[in-house]
């Protein structure tokens, strides 16, 4: 008898730890996304970063900008006067010491420059990444480290250990030390960090492969594609889930076409890529390549099914005596369905379309072929028959393994993600509303 | 009389012109649904279409038997022994995965939780199944693979397990919330009879609950299946990408290639390839997934069938 409680209660207790293990694998997948993607939009910005508005795009008030930006010069001044300084005592070391010193001086010199800019004076890089120090306060910290510390790996216990050498010993004594001191302890007078929202990053363009600017052309790409997917995959939906379940009498036709339905439901996704460049692309030449309207036409495909399913519940779950009210009022076969059954199964049909909307914004596999481009300019209305795009899915992996910088630009990433995510996301809840009032209106 | 008579009754070419409409909008109906349900046809038959050139030009046997897999030498090698293998170690392994903690949850939230705690979870879960499986991948790539090449000192921290463990996350929602529907429908008498003969819940729900709804929690292992098997972000980013058959085969720590990465890795370059064999085996691999995913439907509803035939017998 005891034995059986025990088990009992193991079994429940297991059943209760799988659902708080799959909770704490959506915590686990969304938080980090959730907690660095903020850092896209909310972040510690520097001078760099209001300098870098202000000739990019415009903003913020120029005069402010370039008081502030006065002062931050002279405030490093020291710091590229004590680079030369050491480059002159350099040239009068014994030979010995100043090849031991080089290479190290070199990181430094290297470092300062992409930390703080180009030295005022010298002529502008080709690369806008160049241009300007690290406009993020979270980065400037990276790149100080790297200046102040050299990594090193340790294999003496056998696997190599990472260890952080400090340079500033090395360098005792010369003019450099001051560099070290400064970066040490008055970072924030170089780079003066402040609070900065950037709700524009979502529709900013992106300057330099997504190092400045935001992901506008991305997010356009997105909504483009899911639009166009929902414009084509609708009507045809409707009119399948239609009937489906009101002209539709049975028999081997009916039952053909039904499993044609689920075989297209699990069709998996990057297979419907191949189609779309073999079909859309190759054969029907909707465009010369990748683009948009190819894209959409793929993606359109690939939600069909939700579409016709969700239709087709949502038309079933109207009550039978609305139908026959209407029939017994003497109103055709036709204008029943289209001024009774339709209206009456419009959200139902509309959380369908949400929810499916969401699933062409995400998908990946499918436009990597038919759409999607790594980098591009955003894409007006009237070139969508013909142009591909960038999209936030396919920008996300392209960054995140084939940026040649992608360590660099992490919160961009997280950036895209979380927009993605939160798109997706929000067409669901969406999607739950919409059904939760449908179910309430059905009940009385 | 006369008149009233004209209102009700149609003429007969009234009626005929009627007749027709209705026959014609009939007709519409169905072409238009036949289009959006034999649009998988077109599919079968455009993907076979380009991997057929492959298969004359370098035969089945080798695509199936060897794992030499080099498709840019000279002359190229298209042996994808080893990819199969990498989709089916990923697949199997995210699916032993999913399915124990799958079924669990599914019963805690059929049996256990309050209908309360269910409102709020079935929601929550299909929010999981809604996110991209690119943020996934790129999950798994960028603080899952990390992490496990710190802590667990994996040479490489993507390899077949990274892969699997994400993939069994992503099949976890489909698993569950199938799985609980089939629980739901196999009705409270059977509960209730259990109980009155003294078992307990446990009992109850291994020996009665679930064997009675059996089928419906194959079905959605099959659905998770198909999940896995047809992913291609995640397995992309987070298995390595090496055609090569781990040793020992059961060493997760591999990296792994699978089918949907190949394809995906190899068309970047679809526009310069067109009609190469590089081009028409990537079709190959497209068709070979049609034919796994065609038969995972195959099972899916002659489980279904079989089901509605012995719920109509008693």
């Amino acid at each position: 008898m005891k034995r059986r409680k025990i088990v009992d209660w193991v079994f429940s207790g297991g059943a209760y730890c799988a659902v708080a293990v799959m909770v704490a694998f959506l915590v686990l997948v969304i938080g980090p996304v959730f907690v660095k993607g903020v850092g896209a939009y909310v972040f510690r910005g520097t001078v760099e970063n209001r300098r870098m508005m202000l000739e990019q795009f415009g903003r913020g008030d120029s005069v402010a900008v370039l008081a502030e930006w006065a002062e931050v010069r002279r405030a490093r001044q020291p710091v590229y006067d004590a680079l030369r300084a050491f480059e002159r005592e350099m040239d009068e070391m014994p030979s010995a010491r100043r090849k031991e010193l080089r290479a190290a001086f070199k990181e430094v010199k290297e470092g300062v420059a992409e930390l703080l800019g180009p030295e005022p004076g010298t002529p502008l890089p080709a690369l806008t990444r160049r241009i300007y120090g690290q406009t993020r306060w979270d980065r400037a910290k990276v790149k100080r480290a790297h200046i102040l510390f050299e990594e090193q790996w340790d294999y003496s216990g056998g696997d190599g250990v990472r260890v952080l050498v400090p340079r500033a010993p090395m360098f005792e004594g010369t003019a450099l030390a001051l560099v070290f001191a400064v970066l040490e302890k008055d970072l924030e007078g170089l780079l003066r960090p402040r609070l900065r929202f950037y709700p524009q990053f979502l529709t900013d363009r992106s300057i330099d492969a997504h190092f400045f600017g935001g992901i506008g052309a991305e997010v356009a790409g997105t909504v483009y594609l899911a639009l166009g997917a929902m414009l084509i995959a609708v009507p045809f939906g409707i009119v399948a889930a239609v009937y489906f379940q009101e002209y539709a009498r049975g028999g081997p036709v009916l039952s053909f076409l039904r499993s044609c339905v689920n075989t297209l439901a699990g069709v998996p996704s990057v297979v419907f890529g191949l189609f779309g460049l073999a079909f859309f692309i190759n054969t029907m030449h909707v465009s010369r390549g990748k683009s948009v309207l190819a894209g959409a036409l793929t993606l359109a495909l690939l939600v069909l099914p939700t579409v016709i399913r969700a239709s087709e519940e949502a038309i079933a779950a109207v009550p039978r005596t609305y139908k026959e009210a209407a029939l017994s009022l003497g109103a055709g076969q036709w204008r029943t369905i289209l001024t009774v059954i339709l209206p009456a199964a419009l959200p139902g049909i509309l959380t369908g379309i949400v929810i499916s909307m969401g699933r062409a914004a995400g998908e990946t596999a499918p436009i990597i072929f038919t759409a999607a481009v790594s980098v591009g300019p955003l894409v007006g209305l009237g070139d969508v028959l013909s142009h591909p795009t960038p999209a936030l899915s396919w920008n996300l992996y392209n960054m995140c393994t084939e940026h040649e910088a992608a360590d660099e630009i992490r919160h961009v990433q997280y950036g895209m993600a979380l927009t993605l995510v939160m798109i997706v996301l929000a067409l669901n809840l969406a999607a739950i509303f919409l059904r939760a009032r449908v179910t309430r209106r059905l009940k009385g | 009389m006369r008149f009233a008579r004209e209102q009700i009754v149609l003429t007969a070419g009234e009626r005929r012109r009627r007749r027709a409409a209705a026959w014609a909008g009939r007709a519409v109906l169905f072409a238009v649904t036949s289009v959006a349900a034999l649009a998988v046809l077109a599919i079968i038959f455009f993907i076979a279409r380009d991997a057929l050139p492959f298969f004359r030009q370098c035969g089945v046997v080798r695509f199936f038997a060897s794992n030499a897999w080099y498709p840019t030498h000279e002359p190229p090698q298209f042996g994808a022994l080893a990819i199969f293998c990498g989709s089916l170690i990923v697949t199997v392994t995210a699916v032993v995965i999913a399915v124990p903690p799958g079924i669990l949850a599914a019963v805690c939230m059929s049996d256990l939780l309050p209908f309360g705690a269910r409102q709020v979870l079935k929601p929550t879960i299909e929010m999981l199944a809604a996110i991209p499986s690119v943020v996934y991948g790129f999950f798994a790539l960028v603080v899952l693979a990390p992490l496990m090449q710190d802590r667990l000192g994996v040479s490489s921290g993507v390899n077949a397990l990274t892969a699997s463990v994400i993939l069994a996350v992503m099949a976890l929602p489909t698993i569950v919330s199938v799985s609980e529907d089939a629980l739901q429908a196999s009705g409270r008498e059977l509960r209730e009879g259990s109980y009155a003969v003294g078992a307990t819940r446990a009992e109850t729900l291994v020996r009665v609950v679930i064997p009675a709804s059996v089928s419906g929690i194959f079905s959605a292992v099959l659905l998770g299946v198909m999940r896995a098997l047809g992913e291609t972000m995640v397995v992309w980013m987070a298995s390595g990408n090496a055609a090569q058959i781990p040793k020992p085969f059961f060493n997760l720590f591999a990296p792994v290639r699978t089918l949907t990465a190949t394809i995906a890795g190899d068309m970047g370059e679809a526009d310069q390839m067109t009609g190469s064999a590089h081009y028409h085996v990537l079709f190959a691999m497209g068709l070979s997934l049609l034919f796994f995913s065609f038969l995972c439907n195959v099972a899916g509803e002659w489980i279904v069938a079989r089901q509605r035939r012995r719920m109509r017998g008693g």
